[in-house]
């Protein structure tokens, strides 16, 4: 206890590093990126300042909205899609079941795996030809239901959402299953004696147990799916004709097929406050609910 | 107990997301880690002594590629590489090798924060300007000279800037190129290829009803239907003076009827089935396969598609040809959208000693050995030289059909925020998304805005 009433440089001193680097590489790049949304920039020739014209261009900018608009499609898919769906799993595995462990890997090892390769093996999955989900329903007799998924502009954020949704149900997973097992057994027992088993179980004692959990959970959800480029950019580069364009992905390609350095930065300092603003919202619904 | 089992769940959750931010940070460290190899170049090309002591007596120089592939072309591209250090045991050539696609990204972020290596490899007209205004790049017109005799002089003008040379091209690339299974078309009753684009149309339409795909595209990267189509299809309907006269002297504009009836031919080739369904989802080097084993009869893609085909169906009876004449069309229906291609520029950095070895390496590099290694490899050059015996026929009636008449590359021309716009505009086009009227539109927009901007 007496190491808090001593001077508080070694605790400065600790922190230092990590607060210099994080800083250095996370937070001065986000004030320059602020700097750079106000310029005409090409990355080659001098820089000419135009003010909050970059601003006015991206929010006439119909493909700018139509990528946040699609931001939105992958949050939702994320929060409703991703989160319920690794809670049932992870009230399932939390079960005594015979191989749950076996269960647990198999669910975690879409998280492991590379989002390239996921990228990768999932358009393969969904390539209208030699795909298996058409392949699969030629060979069922449902050729009718064959469709062109990453080629059809109306099916392709459906099949990039699926992808998505897939990635990283693992991860809430784990996340849920060891809340789960977190909660003390006297609870359960109190609630057996009770006469509260099963469904009822699960949504007065077992749910309400691991809420904080949950909110965390949909939070890292909605940051992460803001910030969603990676598997997009490789599964079908925001094609075909922006149907699955994203923000991120509208901004790397502003910036550099463009090389529209200034428009760019200034898409990254929206998706900043878009972020901010989702998170705030977000932060504010599932407080009110808090009982 | 509730609130330590809590405070357990807080602290495994700030484990989680420390774990995503290291995640994120990894990620950073490495885009740092290229930054910082850019950076020794950049350093070590300003006080090149310091350099050059450090090694010993050795020259060190980095040079950016995109040779990553097994083809023949990049593969005695590494090997000049080998033989010139050999040669030069002086100089060392320190390689970074990337694949094309990301290469171009790579090349864009590094110059805007002036970390370019020694030795770049580059691509000619819209793309070499903004490196050349930005300063980025040294003009080699005092050794151009060594190239009298064996590089035509007329395949240095994509390499030049201002007047000034900035590379020596060790290719010369049509990007459209219509490559066919002579014998899947004599099945459908053509013996030689249509001459004009409507019967072009009504032969699409029989090898579709054969179950062939007639053409195989793989526009996923965009730039497909852009650099191998438009540019000559739109020449056929333009003329070839159009682009300049779009860009400079505003005479004419991308809303003319001649362009829009180009971007309609597109479109009709979409509608008429005349593409593989999954077009827009893989990329132009996975659209060769379709070609290869035999399920599509028509491949246009520029020469660099030919020697993978050629060295994974040997056997196949390729013809080639150009797309037809159309009626109505201000253009020479034999043009071709050609380019010159493998220039490799030299830093505006390098002084002294280092520039001397990065001349030197120009000067062992692009030599008449490795031009006919790029015939070996089925790669046309900007150079009269007698093609070694092993070279394709096929290489040979390309050249012929290249040599016609010229015509400009869509993105060797337009400035590169034009090029993305036709790029996103072309697929939007092909999945319907957008009218060639609309698109023609909103790429003169792009143009009149540039100018503005100018």
């Amino acid at each position: 206890m007496h190491l808090y009433t001593r001077s508080k440089g070694p605790f400065l001193a600790a922190l230092a590093p990590a607060v210099i680097v994080y800083t250095l590489f996370a937070i001065i790049p986000i004030f320059v990126s602020f700097y750079y949304s106000l310029v005409e920039w090409n990355g080659f020739t001098d820089m000419k300042f135009v003010g909050l014209a970059n601003f006015a261009e991206a929010f006439g900018d119909k493909i700018f909205w139509h990528s946040f608009v699609n931001n939105l499609y992958v949050v939702a898919a994320s929060v409703f899609g991703q989160v319920p769906i690794a809670l049932f799993f992870a009230l399932l595995l939390n079960r005594k079941l015979k191989g749950s462990k076996f269960f647990r890997t198999v669910g975690f090892l879409p998280v492991v795996i590379s989002t390239v390769v996921v990228s990768l093996v999932w358009g393969m999955i969904f390539n209208v030809r030699r795909g298996l989900i058409n392949q699969l329903l030629s060979a069922v007799g449902l050729e009718e239901l064959r469709q062109n998924w990453l080629g059809d502009p109306k099916l392709a954020m459906i099949a990039v959402c699926i992808t998505i949704i897939w990635q990283f149900i693992g991860l809430y997973l784990i996340i849920f299953l060891a809340a789960l097992q977190n909660i003390p057994g006297e609870i359960d027992d109190a609630a057996r004696i009770d006469g509260a088993t099963g469904l009822k179980q699960t949504i007065h004692i077992t749910l309400p147990m691991i809420r904080d959990t949950l909110v965390v959970a949909v939070i890292l959800c909605i940051s992460g799916s803001l910030r969603t480029f990676d598997l997009i950019y490789v599964m079908t580069s925001g094609g075909p004709g922006h149907a699955t364009e994203v923000l991120a992905t509208y901004m790397f390609d502003k910036t550099f097929s463009s090389t529209r350095y200034g428009y760019g930065s200034a898409i990254s300092v929206c998706i900043f406050f878009f972020s901010l603003a989702l998170i705030g919202l977000s932060n504010l619904l599932l407080r009110r609910r808090a009982f | 107990m509730k609130r330590s089992g809590t405070r357990k769940w807080l602290a495994m959750l700030m484990a989680a997301m420390l774990l995503a931010l290291t995640a994120c940070g990894g990620g950073g460290k490495n885009n740092g880690g290229a930054n910082g190899a850019g950076e020794n170049g950049g350093q070590a090309g300003n006080s090149s002594g310091n350099a050059a002591s450090g090694g010993g007596s050795k020259v060190e120089l980095t040079l950016w590629n995109i040779w990553t592939d097994p083809s023949a072309e990049h593969q005695s591209s590494l090997k000049q590489v080998e033989t010139f250090m050999e040669e030069h045991p002086d100089i060392v050539i320190k390689q970074q090798n990337i694949p094309h696609d990301q290469y171009k990204v790579k090349v864009k972020a590094q110059a805007a924060g002036r970390e370019l290596p020694d030795l770049i490899q580059v691509w000619p007209g819209a793309e070499l300007a903004p490196l050349v205004e930005g300063g980025l790049l040294q003009p080699i017109d005092d050794i151009v000279s060594h190239w009298d005799g064996l590089v035509i002089s007329e395949y240095l003008k994509d390499y030049s800037v201002d007047g000034k040379v900035y590379a020596i091209p060790a290719q010369v690339v049509p990007t459209h190129v219509i490559y066919y299974d002579k014998d899947q078309l004599a099945e459908v009753g053509y013996e030689t290829f249509p001459a004009t684009y409507e019967e072009f149309k009504a032969m699409i339409l029989k090898l579709k009803e054969k179950g062939l795909i007639p053409i195989t595209l793989g526009n996923k990267g965009q730039w497909v239907l852009q650099s191998c189509y438009i540019s000559t299809i739109g020449d056929r309907l333009t003329g070839s003076d159009f682009l300049n006269a779009v860009l400079y002297t505003g005479e004419r504009k991308f809303t003319d009827p001649e362009f829009i009836r180009a971007l309609e031919i597109i479109k009709e080739l979409v509608d008429i089935g005349a593409f593989n369904e999954d077009f827009n989802s893989i990329d132009n080097d996975q659209q060769r396969e379709y070609f290869i084993n035999g399920e599509a009869a028509m491949m246009i893609d520029g020469s660099w598609g030919l020697g993978p085909v050629l060295d994974a169906a040997p056997d196949k009876n390729i013809g080639v040809a150009v797309f037809p004449a159309v009626e109505g069309g201000l253009g020479d229906p034999s043009a071709v959208s050609v380019v010159s291609g493998m220039g490799i520029a030299i830093n505006a950095n390098l002084t002294g000693e280092k520039l001397e070895a990065a001349k030197t390496f120009l000067k062992g590099f692009y030599t008449e050995e490795y031009f006919k290694e790029m015939l070996k490899a089925s790669i046309l050059v900007p150079a009269e030289i007698e093609a070694p015996a092993e070279v394709s026929p096929v290489l040979m009636e390309v050249k012929e059909l290249a040599s016609k008449k010229v015509a400009p590359v869509y993105d060797a021309t337009l400035p590169p925020e034009v090029t993305d716009v036709i790029n996103a505009g072309l697929q939007e086009l092909s999945i319907g998304l957008v009218t060639p009227e609309e698109l023609a539109k909103r790429l003169q927009d792009a143009v009149d805005k540039q100018k503005q901007a100018a």
